[in-house]
């Protein structure tokens, strides 16, 4: 009896729903809106058509016009660039000193002299503070450059203007113009570029916008970048050019990245994501002058240590399984070998090797520590005497031409650089980019499809150019 | 209690022997303080002002996706005060809006502070109107008065509180000003001192007011004494899967 | 060399084969079992017996054969056992829903429809899909699923198409409509419904965005060509085209709108006022719109107009708002 009473009011609900109509929402709002503007108009009092004049129009209409909107953008993300990565270069090498050069030296003889055992020292010494060092030293003085200057133009309002002058290109691809700036947020760092997607507030696009994100070159996979495509492609040209096909060439990397996001996002918006909701309304919110220390304070706290921390916590464990891969035994030979061993046919198929996939799968916290955990894995495998900091060890050589002569020992040929540079583009996001889309997502399927979909591309690729290298060469 | 109204009016921290910026320790919480408000409102600097916490904001609607928690203590009270996402709106499905809706009725917040963005009071309105039909226990705070004051935008603090039936405290959270205020007037509302009776949409449509006004009757007939059956007519009639389910479990009372 | 050659076919023909057994088990017919398809099948046919029963022709099983693409005898298979279970009486090559299947087509159809309405309101599919969507989804809800779909979309009257959706006992307004090429010259009416088949010309009204909602006048018809005017463009369509427009005239309290043109004619330094939103803008974008203010009578403006020409941001109760073009479409005003 008392359950039915309620019912009954549930079907009065239904039955007067039915009798109003099919837009009780416009009318509702409607309402609201009229008494809105009723108490507005009596407490309110607006100027004319002030717009017209203030200063906020002035630099709306140069910032978005035809002639200046495209420089002054372009301008602005060279000089963010510029900004950070001259600037990083600093930091970033005494970072290195300090945490590579001097303690770790340090900590082996402290290690030494209190008679650590050797696995735990090598564990914890070794790999886990070798990882973590690393990851610091050249994540953290880019990102505490790049992410700041972003926040400035953030909050001064810029940003919306961006996306309002490149939303055409990003409409066709059915993506958001914010999209742009989450996509620059990811030449930053991927997981930061993620969390950046909070600002699209349309659900399909915002997913786009995510899964693409680490079609951008990020901060980790710059150097990587620089270094082989100085070893193999700048080689290829008189040393007097070298220098500019080098830039050009990991330019024209970072620009596929570029067209790889739009095609993907085209894609995507046409197959899996097309019944997700989407809408576009973009607010131009009017300038504030920026509060320059308090920005720039919140910016790291808020984005590089937040981002820094997540990034160390994985590294730590990915340090301990790259020396235990490099030290555990199996019979004669380590694990590391058996592994690369195993796969480097398929490696060799694609057109990479056994070595760099190892190193992909065991490196995926941090793309920073790829190039030192191949040149570790190259000389493990090669028992190359001499050279490295010992099995586990990750290191880099001061000298390009060194490091050259490694990789060519290990069978690297102008293909395996190519190739190395596109799987560098085009693989799976690091771990930390990966959770940070599970937090974001709350979705295991669009994590899965952002993790593996770009791991694919990289296949294809690598192995179409490596079939039509030995068609044609 | 009582707001001390010295000529102090600029300076940032006058009254701030009184308050207590607690950041995320949430224990021992006295009173319950809700953040609503429009996207890109200065909300979470409010926030910030308030708790300590130093969330980011930035010039951009849609920061705050995920509820934020903070706490303050004033005059001996310990107040946890939560950000809910920034909507437009209360009316529609969206997960923001729903986190937002759902925390103002189920979570019965002992204050609800609405900031509003005094250059466009116009549009902030709709979401006002929206909560005062929710909750009596409300202030609104009318945030970014220094952008209002460089657009020449006047507004008539005492005419928009008479209009809505609730207290209005004009701040720049940016650099505190109002704070204080906005800090006691929480404090009265919480404590009962400062009892408002909030407007409620006039301008109904007349085929909608008369369904509002059966149902709401309905409502109080079968739950007595519950406060907002004009609310919850509303979701009714739009569909509100929850309410809908507590109508039929008769959960309401529990619930609201 | 030969390898990578070889290599690079293989590639190809994975791809191949990949998409051509994606076409093939994606189909449905090869995903349901044998008595689900039957179910399938006897619900279009229901389905399609009672469209032909709404427009007072006679089906035949030639009729059927044709409309659903399959073997004649197939159908008549499946007729006969209808027929037994009391859904539908054959007696000379002309089929009759009985009172039973004519509630249970009632059935499907009303999931069809509701199914629509939930993919406009609740999904970003495009229209041109909604129909072979719902084709699929009318199959598979059962009363009680269907029953809480209908009151979570706020028990909706009409399909996004216009067609109204049949409540829980089979009941259905009726709705009175003129085809376009008979309306009468130089009246205002209004589109309330637009036929979704066939897909093509369907397709065709999306692309010259002839929404379901808008005020029409027509200016000329003879036998080829009907051409009117709609939201401030003059449109020209042959008869076959615009016999799927439906077309009725304004109830007492609507006005029409001689000189609403669509938002996006808005100029830069005109000013404007809205008249209302189109049906055709749903769900989140129409909800979102509404939440900013843009509603009847509000004044509305040019701000901005992006490098690209496309967003244009517009000048809304004091603030910047950027819409696509597909938005602007989407909102009518009257310019002063």
């Amino acid at each position: 009896m008392e359950k039915k009473d309620k019912n009954s009011i549930v079907d009065l609900a239904s039955e007067l729903r039915w009798k109003i109509g099919d837009n009780f929402h416009d009318k509702l709002t409607e309402s609201l809106y009229t008494d809105a503007s009723e108490i507005a108009s009596q407490a309110i009092e607006m100027p004319g058509n002030e717009r017209n004049y203030s200063l906020d129009r002035k630099i709306d209409r140069i910032v978005t016009s035809k002639r200046f909107g495209f420089p002054i953008m372009l301008g602005i993300l060279a000089l963010i660039l510029w900004l950070t990565i001259s600037g990083a270069n600093v930091p970033s090498g005494l970072l290195f000193t300090l945490l590579i050069e001097i303690t770790y030296p340090a900590l082996k003889s402290l290690s030494e002299s209190i008679g650590l055992i050797w696995w735990l020292d090598g564990l914890l010494i070794d790999g886990i503070y070798m990882a973590v060092a690393w990851v610091v030293s050249v994540m953290l003085p880019p990102m505490a450059i790049f992410f700041p200057l972003f926040t400035l133009l953030e909050d001064f309002g810029y940003l919306p203007r961006v996306a309002f002058n490149l939303d055409s290109l990003f409409r066709r691809a059915g993506a958001h113009g914010k999209q742009a700036l989450t996509m620059s947020m990811g030449w930053g760092c991927n997981a930061a570029g993620v969390v950046a997607t909070r600002i699209i507030d349309s659900p399909r696009e915002r997913l786009i916008a995510i899964i693409t994100n680490n079609f951008s070159l990020c901060n980790g996979r710059w150097p990587t970048q620089i270094l082989i495509a100085t070893i193999f492609i700048g080689s290829l040209v008189p040393s007097s050019f070298s220098g500019t096909v080098t830039s050009l060439s990991v330019i024209a990397i970072a620009l596929l990245g570029v067209g790889f996001m739009f095609l993907t996002s085209w894609l995507l918006s046409r197959t899996v994501l097309k019944g997700e909701v989407s809408t576009f309304t973009l607010e131009l919110p009017p300038y504030r002058p920026p509060r320059f220390w308090q920005t720039i304070y919140t910016s790291l706290i808020d984005r590089t240590l937040i981002v820094l921390w997540r990034a160390v916590l994985f590294a730590a464990p990915a340090g301990a399984v790259i020396w235990l891969v490099s030290n555990i035994h199996l019979g004669e030979i380590t694990l590391a070998n058996q592994l690369i061993e195993w796969i480097n046919p398929f490696g060799l198929f694609l057109g990479l090797n056994g070595v760099i996939l190892l190193a992909y799968i065991i490196a995926i916290p941090a793309n920073e520590i790829i190039i030192p955990t191949i040149l570790m894995l190259t000389v493990a495998n090669l028992k190359l005497a001499g050279i490295g900091a010992g099995e586990g060890v990750m290191f880099e050589l001061d000298s390009t031409l060194d490091t050259a002569n490694i990789l060519k020992a290990g069978g690297w040929t102008v293909l395996t650089g190519i190739n190395l540079m596109l799987f560098s583009l085009l693989h799976n996001p690091c771990s930390t980019t990966i959770y940070t889309i599970y937090k974001e997502t709350k979705s295991a399927k669009w994590t899965t499809v952002a993790s593996i979909l770009p791991v694919i591309m990289g296949f294809v690729v690598c192995f179409l150019v490596t079939q039509f290298w030995h068609l044609f060469a | 209690m009582t707001v001390s109204q010295s000529a102090c009016e600029d300076c940032a921290f006058h009254n701030v022997n009184s308050l207590k910026k607690l950041g995320i320790d949430t224990d021992n919480i006295d009173y319950v303080v809700a953040l609503a408000g429009n996207p890109n409102t200065g909300k979470s600097t409010v926030f910030n002002a308030l708790t300590g916490l130093r969330q980011h904001t930035g010039n951009w609607p849609g920061k705050t996706v995920v509820r934020a928690e903070g706490a303050y203590q004033y005059d001996e009270k310990r107040y946890k005060l939560i950000d809910l996402p920034g909507t437009y709106s209360l009316l529609s499905t969206s997960q923001d809006e729903e986190v937002a809706r759902n925390f103002i009725l189920f979570g019965k917040p002992d204050v609800t502070v609405i900031v509003a963005d005094a250059t466009r009071l116009e549009r902030n309105l709709n979401l006002v109107l929206q909560i005062l039909e929710i909750t009596n226990k409300a202030v609104l705070c009318l945030n970014l008065m220094d952008e209002a004051k460089r657009n020449n935008i006047k507004i008539d603090q005492r005419a928009l509180a008479k209009k809505l039936g609730v207290p209005v405290v004009e701040t720049v959270a940016r650099s505190q000003k109002g704070i204080p205020e906005l800090l006691s007037t929480i404090a009265d509302i919480a404590t009962g001192k400062i009892v408002s009776k909030p407007r409620k949409v006039k301008n109904l449509n007349r085929q909608i007011e008369k369904s509002v006004n059966q149902l709401a009757r309905e409502i109080e007939k079968k739950f007595p004494g519950i406060p907002n059956s004009r609310w919850v007519a509303f979701r009714l009639l739009e569909g509100d899967k929850r309410i809908t389910e507590a109508v039929v479990n008769n959960e309401l009372m529990e619930l609201v | 060399m030969d390898q990578a050659l070889i290599n690079l076919l293989i590639f190809v023909a994975l791809i191949i084969l990949g998409w051509i057994s994606y076409k093939f088990f994606g189909s449905r017919e090869f995903l349901q079992g044998k008595l689900k398809r039957q179910k399938t099948l006897t619900e279009d046919i229901l389905k399609q017996l009672y469209h032909v029963e709404e427009s007072n022709r006679k089906p035949t099983l030639d009729h059927l054969a044709g409309a659903l693409q399959l073997k004649r005898k197939k159908i008549l298979l499946v007729v006969e056992q209808m027929t037994t279970s009391g859904l539908v009486s054959l007696n000379d090559n002309t089929i009759t829903l009985t009172d039973e299947g004519r509630l249970y087509a009632l059935r499907i159809v009303r999931v069809h429809r509701l199914w629509e309405k939930y993919l406009a309101e609740q999904t970003g599919h495009q229209p041109k899909d909604w129909h072979n969507l719902a084709e699929k989804m009318e199959h598979m809800l059962d009363e009680k699923e269907t029953q809480r779909l209908e009151s979570s979309l706020g028990n909706p009257m009409f399909d996004p198409h216009g067609d109204p959706i049949p409540n829980e006992s089979g009941e259905v307004n009726p709705v009175v409509w003129t085809p376009l090429p008979s309306y009468a010259i130089g009246s205002p009416g209004k589109i309330i419904h637009i036929e979704d088949e066939p897909e093509v010309i369907y397709r065709q009204l999306l692309d010259k965005k002839i929404f379901v909602g808008s005020h029409i006048k027509v200016l000329k018809t003879d036998n080829n060509e009907v051409s009117f005017v709609c939201e401030g463009v003059e449109h020209q369509f042959s008869t076959i085209v615009a016999a799927n427009i439906h077309v009725a005239e304004l109830s007492e309290n609507e006005m029409f709108e001689e000189h609403a043109v669509r938002l996006s004619a808005l100029e830069y330094g005109e000013t404007a006022e809205v008249i209302g939103l189109s049906e055709e803008c749903r769900g989140a974008s129409r909800r979102r719109l509404l939440d900013l203010g843009i509603l009847p009578g509000t004044s509305i403006e040019v701000d901005l107009k992006s490098p690209l020409k496309d967003p244009v941001a517009y000048r809304v109760r004091n603030t910047s708002i950027a819409l696509r073009k597909t938005m602007s479409d989407l909102i009518l005003i009257n310019k002063n």
